[in-house]
């Protein structure tokens, strides 16, 4: 126990360090030996008979609780002051030993009558300070066992001080570099979620930080957000991130700034149609119509769908409009988005006339954006894309070859945009150099496209058994590709590079049946079937294969079937023209308006200018004939092997 | 209610990080031969000779890692024109000396991954000879797939709804084991690589950054800072605008310098903005998450060093700036949080202490 005089410096102690006099606290506690006193504390609680048991020795236990108090205070004003004066290390060792001795003094527990605001009070402060002290020493791993010290044992903290360790343990994990290891196996409860690494475990902390705001345990602190934001963006779990910005309570967070938030995530899990909800809401006149990074977002989810193709354009307007002053670096981003919206745009409208009006204003703003930012890699790509859709394919190589080159050729579409555009231009053989560069520079699991490519290349080139040595080897890949990613296969993230195994087989069917090896393509064409079974692709194919054996019924039956699942579908309503230009005059408008519906959708469709030309011909209009087989021919030096947009 | 104090069981894996090998076993003497070694080859290389503590010092690779001379030495050679070719000596010493499978040599090669992935990401547009960087740059990457079976990283995300070790829930205890948690993929399985193809070098630099970040808190802070230098090389975009946050761009007068007008071009950033313009690359979230991760460590961590948390928050600025220009809503919101933290942190200068004890006494005296 105490003798009278230590008490007396403890006091004098703890009133030198009021005065904020630590090294006079040090002094005084210089003369006691705190740790020999802890030791003779010890025996105290093992007496008590029970928890709950009113203790009729009560006054023998509180006289000794308050010695037990008073050392306790000491050791941690002693940890306090050794802080104050930089000494870490040892200020650590004391508060550590504040939690030792109280873990060894109420080993049992303490009735709560007994517990007085002091002592709770030190013990917090030490649960609390243990961890910064580790940090500021550069122990991390003290650090971390401190932390977890604090948040898995009963220290019988309040809401703030937990949630204030709670928000430093996850930012000690997210930042620290430290890889913590899993908790022990001792406070695993059987069933309950245990963290296995740093992130898991941060995100759980700042999980349970959110939920103890939105149940009014502990204030706002709009940190805790903020750390979360980071930590979820990092694991690409926007989707997580928006479920958990929704419930935040009203009136804590700016709505337009959640909206704002919640929109990134959802477009960051591919939910665009929600995120443009969002956006439209925050962008409302009455929110904040000029807020620049909405303005591009917007735009640039509309001009990834043809309908929403003109909303964007006012989004990305109101984007250029905006970007001046500080924002004006930001001005050739909207006007790249400008260009893109207009170009989607140009795809959807009636006229000819008023696509073309589009598509030169979708070029205009791309040339002006790529002046203010020459380095914007993706703004080179499109540039190409759009040139190769325009037809001026030597401005479109141009732009292919300086995305490869600034890139490093790191990106695979740059590799297909050259390839299609060499294609375009009939250089079929430079077009294969390049594919076979590209195959070079790509990991297996990814060549998938690029083979097809190749296959494609080598048909057009009349090497059909090159081909289909091409093909076989892509159905290996593919095959190969199942086996190894067969337990993940349903995650979104590895879904990206994947070969399609019904292109494969429905292009050998194509394949196959150009060399009129029917019994071959049909086969092909089955695999394809019962890989997807209703396909207008496939429909088409056997169309052509009956067709080609004369079965004129039952290629008519397949084209219109694939109509009827896909109204839009191109070769299908141009095979029909096709067909029916050949049964006469009876039929022949039926045929004219297919064609010229097929040409309104795709309106540089050599063969089906070639039909329209037909039919013109057969039904004596011999002017309009000549027109149609000189758009064909002309069209005929300049298709690509695939169209330019199947690279995205 | 009682207030029960449980035994402290904590008996976490501590690794021990002292700095000094006392050499008693045969491994022991063995890696300081290996330092020793590398010590001697480095000498042979750089034109200045070494401080003579090194090789006496009683763990080398520890003295050589922290080496402030030498370090500056080795980073200006790294950055000299040629100096990423096959046959460069510096290159070769980095490759044989992270191959020595020596953890403390391996942590001296990553230190100068920041100058090396920099440097090489930097030129690769350029058609420069690359093959010795990029035989570093393999061997880290061949090193991180061996040491994870090429396994891919997951994290499981919580979901409250099940009890943890931090929380209880109040439902019934009859646990649904089948409902799924949300898995992430944080690095995808790896596949050996014998050369860098050009669709694999994001890729490959990446998993090198992920395996600096995991040695991060044993990495001076020079290499620290080096790494986010080049991040604003990489991004090609001024963000000074952001200094008063990613939610308003603010005219930031600093110096004179002010750099409100945007990236480039405007000619008025004493050709500054002109070379980080160069060094632009492509940021595909394979290089780009384990780039911010580094940087939160860089920028959050718990060691607070002024000078790298102003390159730090530089770096951070300069990719919110770029991840605006790519419209690329992670990066936005990633860097955009960083950026908040660090204006909350600054705006913070209550020197409220929660670990003070209440005064109560005072009064009484």
């Amino acid at each position: 126990m105490l003798n009278s005089e230590e008490e007396e410096l403890i006091i004098h102690g703890r009133s030198e360090y009021e005065k904020g006099n630590v090294e006079g606290t040090l002094s005084a506690f210089d003369g006691i030996d705190l740790h020999a006193a802890v030791q003779e504390l010890q025996p105290l609680a093992e007496k008590q008979p029970s928890k709950k048991g009113r203790p009729s020795n009560e006054s023998v236990h509180s006289s000794s609780q308050q010695a037990a108090s008073l050392v306790l205070e000491a050791l941690y004003l002693k940890a306090k002051s050794l802080q104050k004066l930089g000494r870490v290390t040892e200020a650590a060792d004391e508060c550590k030993s504040v939690l030792d001795a109280v873990e060894k003094i109420f080993y049992h527990g303490i009735a709560d009558v007994l517990v007085d605001n002091k002592l709770q009070e030190i013990v917090s402060g030490a649960v609390e300070l243990l961890p910064e002290l580790w940090k500021l020493d550069g122990r991390n791993h003290e650090a971390m066992s401190a932390y977890r010290r604090a948040l898995l044992s009963q220290w019988n903290l309040d809401n703030d001080c937990c949630a204030r360790i709670q928000k430093g343990f996850a930012s000690f994990l997210l930042y620290s570099g430290v890889e913590v290891g899993p908790p022990s196996l001792a406070v695993q409860i059987d069933g309950s979620y245990v963290p296995r690494n740093n992130l898991e475990e941060a995100i759980l902390l700042l999980m349970i930080l959110m939920r103890k705001f939105y149940l009014g345990k502990t204030k706002w602190d709009p940190s805790v957000i903020e750390h979360l934001t980071f930590a979820l963006s990092l694991c690409s779990q926007t989707s997580v991130l928006a479920k958990q910005l929704e419930e935040i309570m009203p009136g804590v967070f700016n709505r337009v700034n959640r909206w704002k938030a919640m929109a990134l995530c959802y477009n960051g899990a591919g939910q665009n149609k929600v995120a443009l909800n969002l956006l439209r809401k925050s962008l409302h006149k009455h929110e904040k119509p000029d807020d620049l990074t909405s303005l591009l977002l917007a735009a640039k989810i509309c001009s990834e769908d043809a309908l929403l193709a003109a909303e964007g354009v006012g989004y990305a307007q109101r984007a250029i409009l905006h970007a001046q002053g500080l924002n004006e670096h930001l001005k050739g981003v909207g006007l790249c988005m400008l260009g893109l919206c207009l170009g989607k745009l140009a795809k959807v409208s009636s006229s000819d006339h008023e696509r073309s009006r589009l598509q030169t204003d979708a070029l205009k703003s791309l040339d002006e954006a790529i002046v203010l930012e020459p380095n914007n890699f993706d703004l080179i790509f499109e540039l190409g894309v759009q040139y190769a859709e325009r037809w001026n394919l030597n401005a479109a190589l141009r732009y292919a070859k300086q995305f490869i080159d600034a890139t490093g050729g790191s990106i695979l579409k740059g590799w297909r945009l050259l390839a299609l555009i060499l294609s375009a231009q009939q250089r079929f053989s430079e077009a294969e150099v390049v594919t076979d560069a590209a195959l070079d520079e790509t990991a297996k699991w990814e060549q998938g496209p690029l083979l097809r490519m190749k296959a494609k290349l080598k048909i057009s080139q009349s090497i059909p058994m090159g081909a289909i040595e091409t093909y076989r080897y892509l159905l290996a890949l593919v095959q190969a590709q199942r086996k190894s990613f067969g337990p993940l296969r349903n995650l979104p993230q590895i879904e990206d590079d994947k070969v399609n195994e019904f292109e494969v087989w429905h292009g050998l069917a194509k394949l196959y049946s150009r060399l009129s090896h029917w019994k071959d393509a049909e086969i092909c064409l089955g695999k394809a079937k019962e890989l997807n079974e209703y396909s207008a692709e496939t429909l088409h194919t056997e169309g052509i294969i009956g067709e080609a054996q004369g079965d004129m019924n039952k290629a008519l039956a397949a084209f219109i079937n694939a109509l009827l699942l896909e109204p839009s579908h191109v070769p299908s309503k141009i095979l029909i023209g096709g067909v029916l230009s050949k049964m006469g005059s009876k039929v022949s408008p039926v045929a004219r308006c297919l064609l010229s519906d097929a040409l309104k959708i795709e309106p540089t469709n050599r063969m089906a200018w070639y039909y329209l030309g037909l039919v013109h011909r057969d039904d004596g209009r011999i002017s309009d004939a000549i027109d149609c087989f000189q758009a064909a021919s002309m069209l005929e030096e300049s298709d690509p092997i695939e169209s330019f947009c199947s690279i995205f | 209610m009682d207030t029960t104090l449980d035994s402290p069981s904590t008996p976490e894996t501590t690794t021990n990080l002292e700095p000094t090998i006392i050499a008693t076993s045969r491994d022991d003497l063995e890696s300081l031969k290996k330092s020793q070694t590398a010590i001697e080859t480095l000498s042979s290389i750089l034109p200045s000779p070494l401080p003579p503590s090194l090789s006496s010092s009683k763990n080398p690779a520890f003295s050589l890692l922290h080496d402030s001379q030498v370090s500056s030495q080795i980073s200006t050679f790294l950055r000299q024109p040629n100096s990423g070719a096959g046959d460069n000596h510096l290159c070769r010493w980095l490759y044989d000396t992270f191959q020595s499978s020596d953890t403390n040599l391996q942590l001296v090669v990553l230190r100068f991954l920041p100058i090396i992935a920099g440097v090489y990401l930097s030129r690769v547009a350029l058609h420069k000879p690359l093959a010795g960087f990029e035989a570093v740059l393999l061997a880290l990457y061949a090193h991180e797939t061996t040491s994870r079976n090429g396994q891919s990283i997951t994290v499981n995300i919580p979901d409250l709804s099940h009890s943890s070790i931090y929380h209880e829930t109040t439902k019934s205890t009859t646990k649904n084991c089948s409902t799924e948690l949300n898995l992430a993929v944080i690095s995808a399985s790896l596949e050996p690589h014998g050369t860098v193809r050009s669709t694999r070098r994001a890729r490959i630099v990446g998993v090198a950054l992920e395996l600096y970040f995991s040695k991060i808190s044993q990495m001076p802070v020079g290499s620290k800072i080096d790494f986010c230098e080049f991040c604003v090389v990489w991004a090609g975009q001024n963000g000074d605008m952001y200094k008063d946050g990613p939610d308003e761009p603010s005219e930031v007068s600093n110096d004179g310098s002010g750099g409100g007008s945007g990236d480039g071009g405007n000619g008025g950033d004493d050709g500054k903005s002109e070379r980080k313009e160069e060094g632009r690359i492509p940021l595909p979230w394979e290089l780009l998450q384990p780039i911010l991760r580094i940087l939160g460590h860089c920028l959050m961590g718990p060691n607070k060093d002024n000078e790298l948390h102003e390159a730090a928050w530089g770096a951070c600025r300069s990719l919110y700036a770029r991840s605006l220009h790519d419209v690329n809503p992670k990066a936005i919101l990633a860097t955009g949080s960083l950026l908040r933290l660090v204006k909350m942190a600054m705006e913070s200068n209550d020197d409220f202490d929660p670990t003070e004890l209440s005064k109560e006494n005072v009064l009484t005296q």
